[in-house]
């Protein structure tokens, strides 16, 4: 029954995602990660999921967003003043969070009349529209100065469990959603809205929906990266090149794609650490370069060049 | 009690009335024919009664209720369809997701998974073998029974098609055309077409109705309208009534 659609988990993919959970969750414990790549991997899950929940809007329903740090700074200030608060346990912050940033992500729907270039367009504006309001808001973000959280022992280590819990729901929900009616939907308002329309899809509520979605992981990921530096300032959490680094993630990895950007994630941390360190006035110019010849050349990025080689390989061609 | 019917219907394009008062009326179980030239506004016609563009004024009544200024997610369902002349598959979903994509939408009126109903649909129009293509591969012909297949899986009261059958070779033609019939005759749909291929017009309408420049100026079975000299003069020709007489 089953022909012409896409099919069910089979049983080795929910394997291998056991497994490769498990195996990260246990690995703190079987070898010594120095602090440095402990930390390193926390950082990465948090981009990760990022990136997974950006690609909701920008791959599957095709609404590329270029505003998305607006919905991580407001996760993470939210996190952060309840935090401030009172002794509130830190994930009920960080889902807190996530809940306002989700909320917040509705009052972009206005720009969802837009489609395509106008749309980013928009989401540039409020994105920095965003910024601002935080940046000169003192009494809640602390203006420039930013603000200070409660520093948690061993709160920094364990995050890399939070985070690594994170990307295994955001990317379980990813292949849900892709094979889900909801993603087929959305599928159909990326390739055609207004047919989409006529055959009773309301493009709104689904992107309204999705939109929401996304903001609220990406602003759980926010309230876990406020908890992680114990520090957060609104020009950093809502900065434009936030907004573009959730952008790239999907690019490298392949836009639209289910795992895409989890590939381009953790290209792009690792990439990050090294252009930082090694060469750190040229670091952007060359992420723009890496842009453009990904673009040209490989529009699926990562996943692109994969399914490039499998076709090479003798036994795939078998196969076909 | 006539299943769909417009009321002094109209569009203004700026200074152009696109569609000028139509009073069109679909009775329960009918196949209506739309004829008429290029840009008598055929296709705003169905525009407005889908819920695809709001009338500038006049009404569209669903069961005697008014519906116009719904959007067309609304009327599909509510049990109004379109089809579009130029088909427009979603590239990157499979045949078999296409429609399954209507199936979605057939509110109450359908029962059973999305999945079943959709390679239900597609065996009746014939693209069962196809289920698994993308649409791309498929013929125009093939195209055209996906453009079908997506409408019909929304489970349609009202059908509305914008020339199905033009553009395909004559064998294929008469396909389309008995499909059209089966879709009436089988599943209970009242239809609305829109078609320039006179024999299928001819052997499908039960009622045919003349746009010229947006205003109706014939409407009766199809043998009145053909020999109707305002028809004649401003859409078939001398030709075609010598032929037809």
């Amino acid at each position: 029954m089953s022909r012409g659609f896409r099919p069910p988990a089979p049983p080795r993919l929910l394997l291998g995602y056991g497994i490769v959970v498990a195996g990260l969750a246990a690995l703190p414990w079987f070898t010594e990660l120095t602090v440095y790549s402990h930390n390193l991997m926390t950082l990465a899950f948090l981009s990760i999921a990022g990136a997974l929940a950006w690609n909701w809007m920008g791959g599957f329903l095709g609404q590329v967003s270029f505003g998305h740090a607006a919905m991580f700074g407001v996760g993470g200030f939210v996190a952060a003043r309840i935090l401030l608060a009172g002794p509130v346990p830190a994930p009920l912050a960080w889902l807190a969070g996530g809940l306002a940033a989700g909320v917040f992500a509705l009052g972009a729907h206005p720009t969802l009349r837009l489609r395509g270039p106008y749309f980013s367009i928009a989401t540039i504006g409020m994105g920095e529209a965003t910024r601002l309001l935080f940046t000169y808001w003192e009494d809640f973000t602390g203006g420039s100065s930013g603000l200070s959280l409660p520093i948690q022992t061993d709160m920094k280590h364990h995050l890399y469990w939070w985070g690594l819990g994170l990307v295994a729901l955001v990317a379980a929900a990813s292949w849900l959603i892709r094979h889900s009616a909801l993603g087929l939907q959305l599928l159909a308002i990326k390739a055609d809205v207004d047919a989409a329309a006529d055959l009773g899809v309301s493009a709104t509520f689904y992107q309204d929906l999705v939109f929401a979605l996304s903001g609220a992981v990406v602003g759980v990921t926010g309230g876990m990266w406020a908890s992680y530096f114990s520090f957060i300032e609104p020009n950093d959490m809502f900065g434009f090149d936030r907004s573009i680094a959730f952008v790239l993630m999907a690019v490298i990895g392949g836009v639209g794609t289910v795992l895409g950007p989890l590939l381009g994630a953790v290209v792009f941390v690792l990439l990050r650490q090294y252009l930082l360190a090694s060469y750190p006035q040229l670091y952007l110019g060359l992420y723009g370069l890496l842009l453009i010849f990904i673009i040209l050349f490989e529009p699926l990025g990562l996943t692109g060049l994969w399914l490039r080689l499998w076709r090479r390989l003798p036994w795939a061609r078998a196969e076909a | 009690m006539a299943i769909l019917e417009t009321r002094a219907l109209s569009k203004q394009f700026g200074g152009l009335r696109a569609v000028d008062r139509v009073d069109l009326v679909l009775e329960p179980g009918q196949i209506l024919g739309v004829i008429g030239p290029n840009g008598a506004g055929k296709t705003t016609l169905f525009s407005l009664i889908a819920g695809s563009q709001a009338p500038s004024s006049g009404e569209v009544l669903l069961d005697g209720r008014r519906v116009d200024g719904k959007p067309a997610y609304k009327l599909v369902r509510a049990g109004v369809v379109r089809t579009h002349q130029i088909v427009r598959p979603f590239p990157n979903l499979s045949v078999a997701e296409n429609v399954a994509v209507g199936a979605m939408h057939a509110a109450g009126r359908a029962h059973g998974p999305v999945r079943d109903r959709a390679v239900e649909v597609l065996e009746f129009v014939g693209l069962a073998e196809r289920a698994r293509a993308m649409p791309g591969t498929l013929t125009l012909a093939g195209r055209k029974r996906l453009e079908l297949a997506r409408a019909l899986a929304t489970a349609p009261r009202v059908l509305l098609l914008d020339e199905v059958i033009a553009g395909l070779n004559p064998s294929e033609a008469q396909a389309l055309a008995a499909l059209i019939r089966r879709i009436r005759d089988e599943r209970g749909v009242s239809i609305i077409m829109i078609e320039h291929v006179m024999p299928a017009v001819m052997s499908l309408s039960d009622r045919v109705l003349v746009l010229d420049q947006g205003r109706m100026i014939a409407e009766g079975s199809p043998e009145e309208v053909v020999r109707n000299q305002a028809v004649v003069d401003a859409y078939l020709g001398e030709s075609h009534r010598k032929a037809s007489a």
